[in-house]
């Protein structure tokens, strides 16, 4: 860590950096409000299912903003961040004008910038650690719309750096699932000169970057870029290959590869179990979703249907039931709702994404559970009983108990529902290795700084280790496995070459 | 992308295709499915495996025109290719040695019993085996299922072949005359819920492969699940078996039919734009 | 010979031992030694609302900051709650295949959310009634009668919208109307009442200066209380009755029968002495009655209650007076 010290110090001496502290007195920067992001419009942007909402810095609004970080001698917003991305470095870049050199910073630690700037939640991250909002109570530098810009501006400038490969060393590696964490873990072995294969259940790439988050936060193309530039760097993509089912792991180690890296993800919905629930017209929020990005069920060219509801409750606070009931207000519906225990404040969800969802009209029924549904006579769900909650003690989290008001029970009328409260591991994996050691929740056991599993050769990331998180977590632990992995594949290499 | 090897009309409703698949031929057991998407705008639909030559890398996948993914993958021939199929998906059967099987198919529902069949037989087993459909037309694999069968009863509604009657009828008849020691019924869900409720009454374990409606296949959006024994379970994943007897077939066929306003409308569409 | 069988759950029962929910009611094992040995119905071991929380809180203070996500932990208790109910259900089912007495599922609420509606998964694994614990102790002081009492009616209608097996409950005597409440519960439908559920209670060590917990089972003198309500409610009720705690013997589930309760539930004696003590019980039930010449528990079933309310305080008070009042009556 002390080299990270030495380092970041170096870093922060260069001439150039230099300059640039000293071009304006601290007292002025500080004075410079933060940058408000363009939006389109809340009424506009809900009659498409494609459009960002976030519009993108200027140049200029960026340079300004970008001259507001101070440079601190101790830069506290690199603690707020999963995989320590040398912020100081990229912002400054971009103060310079050089916004290549800021992508090319971006892509030492993060191998998806364009994503991470759009999806991660930086008011709990790096935004939350910077010296504006710790010491100076105001408003936190615009880490993440920076991050966002430096990788647009790269991809939309044709430049787009392909990094270089070291020679190729002939070890077969896989990754199993194509979502960030394989992403991720794929780019640094790559790199290494490993031959990496990354094997995908499904017909597209992504995992749920493309199948989850909807194209109004993170449009499919841009994923696709990056995508492309792993091909260009030599991995190999295998869809519709179930590792397990399609091949079992001794298949594949009899077609010599050497390790793995599984990062199938947490797929598997979860229900509230209540009764009703099997009506039609309830979905969990993956199939919805997964109908909508994946499938592009809304539009007519494409043959997978999707319930367009006109009152459409969604259940659940975080992300998912935001990304689900924004999805259902622009596939039409008249009433789109959220239907969440605890209060406002508590959602789990990204603040920008609460705000851009009132902003298009949703409706927040706070303080309120469903524990029913009702059909019509064709067995469509017609209604949904909600009963209202007040909260108690906090809970071990912190968070205050949800606990139900007597006799406070109504009805809505509801003709889709989508339930949004959270998904487990999906079992494949675990299921195609009896040896493998599985925590009682049915996450995958790893020692925590290898990402190694009980079985050597096997490494696991993302959701299917941790339950369900985050894309910027994912990514790390895809780079912590590649470390890990190279070390372990350098050592085994080593031990036969001693014995040969 | 998958090339068709072969393909052949049972009827004018029913295909059969050889599709080239290697690795979901070696891997594949009786019991499993696939999942296939026609072309990029297509829908994913479930299929289950009816035979497959590990040697020829090839799978045989049989297919009912009901809408518009089946009425496109009908229309494709060999040489043509299928964009996607993934699999091998669902739980195998457990095929063990019992006794007498008794193996009930309804319509295209012979298709996924053939491969059992075959298990069962090959397992050692006796097996007797329904085929039953509304006319003679609909009565697939005949041939096939005869080879692996100790005895083969044929009932068609109208009568046009075989015995006059419901596959129940045909069923209880092998019932009250040998000991049956499992049962097996894989055919429309209303089939199989009367195979059942027989079966029930004679206390005779059997198994119905469940034909829920797929998105994934994978167990990631819950589009698939059925009440089993007051539990949910997805079909893709604890399934697409499930014991007969505690599976909530009202709530399946409410399901199944969840989407037929918009199948509806989407076929009609399909039929216009291909005129 | 004395014939011993009993009408409650709404179910014949051949005992009027009823082993209570307890852990020992947790067990097939057990369970299957508690029939042999004689008794009427076995109530399982009950499963609580709280339970699901309490696990909760365990699992977020175990975890390890890998799995510390807010989303993916928000409905967590769901998770639980679904893992907790398939093993209770199976369970019931494990339970009912292994005796032939009535098999009564317990279920425990503090709240009359969507918790109770799981009732139907039980009986579709077979249980023969529900036994609602309803379980609330009257210690906070924002809510009122009324509030606290919806939760009991709410409760049992939800319940008995859901299934069609006998339902009953168990309350405590925290009422400040227990006759009015039993009176009208008793008037939803419900197949019995059970007076009253044990709580646990806190002691002191004034040593520590320190809360501990009090005597887990229960002594023998702490029937009165239920007894006197017995024979009280036992002519307001419109359903059948039944009591429990401290009954370690045949003599004081006797002393029940003639208030005019169905049956008694036993559970701290079962600790103490196993379950022999309900073959010992049953016998000596059926020697008392040879002996006083019943040969139903009909016979002699509520020939002491309190026959009716406004006698029965009279008489307490008149009783009182006449023994600590030091004046002549």
């Amino acid at each position: 860590m002390s080299d990270q010290k030495e380092y970041l110090k170096a870093e922060r001496e260069k001439e150039w950096r230099v300059e640039l502290r000293n071009k304006i007195k601290n007292r002025e920067r500080t004075d410079i409000p933060r940058v408000k992001m363009p939006e389109m419009d809340p009424l506009e942007r809900i009659k498409y299912q494609d459009r960002e909402v976030n519009q993108g810095l200027s140049v200029a609004q960026a340079q300004r903003e970008a001259s507001r970080c101070m440079d601190c001698v101790n830069p506290t917003c690199m603690e707020g961040c999963p995989v320590s991305i040398n912020i100081p470095k990229f912002v400054k870049y971009i103060d310079k004008g050089d916004f290549l050199s800021a992508a090319k910073t971006l892509k030492e630690t993060s191998a998806l910038p364009a994503v991470c700037g759009r999806v991660c939640p930086q008011e709990k991250q790096c935004e939350s650690h910077c010296f504006y909002i710790q010491k100076l109570k105001k408003e936190p530098v615009a880490i993440g719309y920076l991050e966002r810009f430096a990788a647009d501006y790269e991809r939309e400038s044709g430049q787009m750096s392909v990094p270089e490969t070291a020679p190729k060393n002939g070890i077969k590696i896989a990754a199993i699932g194509s979502g960030p964490a394989s992403l991720s873990f794929a780019g640094d072995m790559i790199k290494r000169g490993y031959d990496v294969t990354v094997f995908e259940a499904l017909h597209e790439i992504g995992g749920v970057l493309k199948y989850g988050i909807p194209e109004f936060r993170l449009p499919n193309k841009i994923v696709d870029v990056e995508i492309e530039i792993l091909k260009k760097m030599g991995v190999k993509f295998e869809t519709n290959f179930i590792v397990g089912r399609t091949a079992s792991f001794d298949d594949l180690k009899a077609e010599s590869f050497e390790a793995f890296f599984v990062a199938s993800g947490a797929g598997l919905p979860n229900f509230m179990n209540i009764p009703g629930e099997n009506y039609n017209g309830i979905l969990s929020s993956n199939e919805y979703l997964t109908r909508v990005n994946l499938m592009n069920a809304a539009s007519s060219d494409f043959d997978t249907p999707v319930f367009r509801g006109k009152n459409v409750a969604v259940i659940g606070g975080g992300n998912t039931a935001m990304d689900s009931v924004r999805t259902a207000k622009r596939l039409g519906a008249e009433r789109a709702m959220i239907i969440y225990r605890r209060s406002r404040e508590e959602m789990p969800a990204r603040v920008e994404e609460v705000k851009h969802a009132e902003e298009e009209g949703v409706e927040f029924l706070n303080l309120n559970n469903p524990v029913e549904y009702f059909a019509d006579a064709k067995g469509h769900v017609s209604r949904v009983r909600l009963q209202r909650m007040e909260l108690g003690e906090p809970d071990a989290s912190g968070r205050r108990r949800p606990v139900p008001v007597e006799g406070s029970e109504y009805d809505i009328a509801a003709d889709l529902v989508i339930v949004a409260v959270g998904v487990s591991p999906n079992p494949l994996i675990p299921k195609a290795l009896p040896e493998l050691k599985i925590s009682r929740w049915r996450t995958i056991e790893v020692e925590q700084d290898k990402m190694q599993s009980s079985l050597p050769e096997l490494f696991a990331g993302g959701d299917i280790v941790r339950g369900g998180a985050t894309v910027i977590l994912a990514m790390g632990d895809g780079r912590k496995a590649a470390a890990s992995m190279h070390e372990y594949l350098q050592q085994k290499s080593q031990i036969i070459n001693h014995k040969s | 992308m998958n090339k068709i090897v072969e393909k052949d009309f049972f009827s004018s409703k029913v295909a059969r295709f050889v599709v080239e698949a290697p690795r979901i031929a070696r891997s594949r057991k009786p019991g499993h499915f696939i999942i296939l998407r026609v072309d990029e705008k297509g829908e994913r639909i479930p299929l289950t495996i009816t035979d497959a030559d590990a040697k020829a890398g090839t799978i045989t996948l049989v297919v009912q025109k009901v809408g518009v993914s089946s009425e496109k993958l009908c229309a494709l021939n060999p040489g043509d290719f299928i964009h996607d199929v993934v699999g091998p998906l669902g739980r195998a059967t457990d095929i063990k040695k019992v006794g007498t099987i008794l193996a009930c198919g309804g319509g295209v529902g012979v298709a996924p019993l053939f491969p059992i069949v075959q298990g069962f037989k090959k397992a050692g087993n006796r097996v007797v085996s329904i085929l039953a459909a509304r006319n003679k037309d609909l009565i697939i694999l005949e041939d096939e299922i005869r080879k692996w069968s100790d005895e083969v009863i044929i009932m068609t509604d109208d009568g046009s072949y075989g015995k006059k009657g419901l596959v129940t009828a045909g069923a209880e008849e092998v019932i009250l005359r040998e000991k049956v020691d499992e049962c097996i019924a894989i055919g429309p869900a209303v089939m199989m819920k009367f195979t059942s409720l027989l079966t029930k009454k004679y206390g005779i374990p059997t198994q119905a492969s469940l034909n829920a409606m797929m998105v994934d296949g994978t167990g990631m959006c819950g589009a698939c699940r059925v009440s089993v024994g007051g539990q949910t379970r997805f079909t893709c994943i604890d399934g697409p078996e499930f014991d007969a007897h505690q599976i909530d077939f009202d709530e399946l066929m409410l399901r199944l039919g969840g989407y037929t306003e918009l199948e509806k409308e989407a076929y009609q569409k399909y039929f216009e734009s291909s005129k | 010979m004395a014939n011993l069988t009993t009408r409650f759950f709404g179910l014949e029962l051949k005992s009027p031992v009823i082993a209570a929910s307890s852990s020992m009611t947790g067990n097939p094992e057990q369970i299957k030694k508690l029939a042999e040995a004689g008794a009427g119905a076995i109530v399982l071991k009950s499963i609580f609302e709280e339970e699901i929380y309490q696990q909760l809180q365990e699992e977020l203070s175990l975890r390890p900051a890998i799995h510390s996500d807010a989303e993916y932990l928000d409905y967590f208790d769901y998770v639980i709650k679904d893992e907790t109910l398939k093993k209770y259900v199976q369970l019931v089912a494990d339970v009912k295949k292994a005796i032939d007495i009535p098999v009564i599922a317990s279920v425990n609420c503090v709240s009359s959310g969507e918790w109770t509606l799981f009732a139907k998964k039980l009986e579709d694994a077979g249980a023969d009634a529900i036994e609602l614990n309803l379980f609330i102790v009257p210690s906070d002081a924002e809510k009122s009668n009324e509030y606290n009492e919806q939760f009991y009616f709410n409760t049992v209608k939800k319940v008995k919208e859901k299934v069609s097996i006998p339902v009953t409950i168990k309350i405590s005597y925290y009422f400040s109307n227990l006759a009015k409440i039993a009176g009208e519960l008793s008037e939803t439908g419900i197949s019995g009442i059970t007076i009253f559920n044990r709580f646990f209670s806190p002691d002191i060590d004034i040593n520590k200066e320190e809360l501990v917990t009090a005597n887990v089972l229960s002594q023998a003198d702490e029937y009165l209380l239920p007894l006197r309500w017995t024979g009280i409610l036992a002519n307001q009720v419109k359903c059948d009755l039944a009591a429990t705690t401290g009954i370690h013997s045949a003599g004081t589930a006797i002393k029940f029968l003639l208030a005019g309760a169905s049956a008694v539930q036993v559970a701290s004696v079962l600790y103490s002495e196993g379950a022999g003590a309900i073959t010992r019980m049953n016998k000596e039930i059926a020697t008392w009655m040879d002996k006083k010449q019943y040969r139903r528990i009909d016979d002699f079933k509520g020939s002491l209650n309190m026959t009716n309310a406004k006698n029965a305080a009279y008489f307490e008070r008149v009783q009182f007076m006449k023994y600590f009042g030091g004046k002549e009556f």
